[in-house]
């Protein structure tokens, strides 16, 4: 069964008005369970620091992940790929035209004996 | 639609509740069996509510640092999309309650919505701990999606390759159960497919051994390191209902099965055996790929979360898929 305000592509479906509705039913049983739990707290006491194992805090601009280092891991995790792919982005315009005629090509002949 | 409406109300509220305590049953359910397996005796079944209800009372800290209104909402929404999902899911042979509204894809895409929401209360809790928390949560949601798409595409390609039409509807599925289209060779595939999905949730709920996000022993918690009150028991109780979302997936991919439409038996008897059934292989599931797993390993560093999924998991996902379509393939000739 397809709703009418459902978008389809042949294979996928999506209905974005009901999404709507569901992630509201959603927030409200959330927010009912949240708003049954205690609000207060010692504002400006000791309670609200940052907790650091009980170490002092260090400035924030120290502690900070630079945008760089967010997917660290990632990097770190496949960087045998990394290690081969980063060199080949000469920042040459020759370079990088070369390599699309290369795709371009074997896509070709890909389409063409499939 | 608006004479559906009242139904999808009545629906989504009891899938909403029902999620919420089978959620936490089942959490109180992998604590007592990993306990067991540790030579422990573990809490009783209903320790997570117990906790939950704790937490509830505890006061709600937002740390100085924090940007307090980012850092209250995001366990709102964690929750609120995580309880959205099992609306797109069947339960217990149920029609999902918002069929027709999304598939497969769809679910994918809300799969990462609580994770997303964890990562927001992370980056606005000001802590350092949490920042570096939520940078891993980050990485890891990327790590799994790939080996989660491979499965997902696998079911949906041999589905469509019968002429079967919305391969990747839930229903479709249902409808279908995956394992009677395919040859022997398809089957060892399958089979390939099911184990990496079981790999995959622990990841999606993160737990040992893809808990980096959280890391209690380096991080001090991680992402939720300054969650305290009601705040942390929202996110506990999206871990819950995420429990029961990852483990109806794999049920709805794997084991669309009613064991009383198999029996021959009808009406409120039959709806209770496919209950029963349903809340059967969710536990199992939930014990091999939660429990079993996490008292089995230790903790992964992000960097090899990334390798186990992109490198290993994404080569035996791709290999059960190319078996498959040689499965496929070969049935045909």
């Amino acid at each position: 069964m397809v709703s009418a305000t459902s978008l389809t592509s042949g294979f996928g479906i999506w209905d974005p008005v009901l999404w709507v509705l569901a992630i509201i039913i959603g927030l409200v049983i959330a927010w009912i369970l949240w708003s049954s739990g205690v609000s207060a707290f010692k504002k400006g006491t000791e309670q609200a620091r940052p907790y650091l194992s009980g170490n002092a805090e260090p400035p924030k601009g120290e502690v900070h992940i630079r945008a760089g280092n967010l997917y660290w891991g990632f990097t770190e995790g496949i960087k045998g790929y990394y290690q081969r792919i980063v060199p080949l982005h000469t920042g040459i315009m020759t370079d990088y035209l070369l390599w699309m005629f290369w795709v371009a090509g074997i896509l070709l002949i890909i389409v063409m004996v499939v | 639609m608006i004479e559906t409406l009242p139904a999808i109300l009545i629906g989504a509220v009891l899938v909403a509740v029902f999620s919420i305590i089978i959620g936490l049953l089942l959490m109180g359910f992998d604590r007592i069996v990993a306990a067991r397996m540790q030579a422990r005796i573990g809490p009783p079944l209903t320790q997570p509510f117990i906790d939950i209800r704790k937490l509830l009372a505890k006061e709600n800290v937002v740390p100085e640092n924090a940007i307090p209104w980012l850092f209250n909402l995001a366990p709102v929404i964690a929750l609120a999309s995580a309880i959205t999902i099992l609306f797109y899911l069947p339960i217990a042979g149920f029609a999902p309650v918002l069929s027709g509204g999304g598939d497969l894809i769809l679910v994918m895409y809300l799969l990462t919505l609580p994770a997303l929401a964890l990562v927001a209360g992370g980056f606005a809790s000001g802590s350092p701990y949490a920042t570096v928390g939520a940078q891993r949560e980050m990485v890891t949601m990327i790590a799994y999606e790939f080996p989660l798409a491979i499965v997902v595409v696998a079911i949906a390609w041999r589905l469509a390759a019968e002429g079967i039409s919305l391969p990747f509807s839930l229903a479709t599925i249902g409808a279908n159960p995956v394992w009677g289209l395919v040859g022997p060779l398809g089957a060892i595939g399958l089979l390939i497919l099911l184990v990496v999905l079981l790999i995959v949730t622990p990841a999606e709920l993160s737990r040992v051994p893809f808990d980096t996000p959280e890391a209690e022993t380096e991080l001090a918690g991680g992402i939720l390191v300054e969650y305290s009150g009601k705040n942390l028991a929202l996110f506990s109780l999206t871990q819950g209902v995420k429990t029961v979302a990852m483990a109806s997936l794999v049920v709805a991919l794997f084991f669309p099965y009613r064991l009383a439409a198999i029996a021959g038996i009808s009406g409120f008897l039959g709806a209770v055996i496919d209950l029963l059934f349903y809340i059967l292989l969710i536990t199992l599931v939930t014990f091999i790929s939660v429990s079993v797993i996490r008292v089995a390993m230790a903790r992964f560093r992000i960097n090899q979360v990334v390798s186990v999924y992109w490198i290993y998991l994404a080569i035996a996902g791709l290999g059960g898929l190319l078996l498959v379509m040689v499965d496929q393939i070969m049935g045909v000739v």
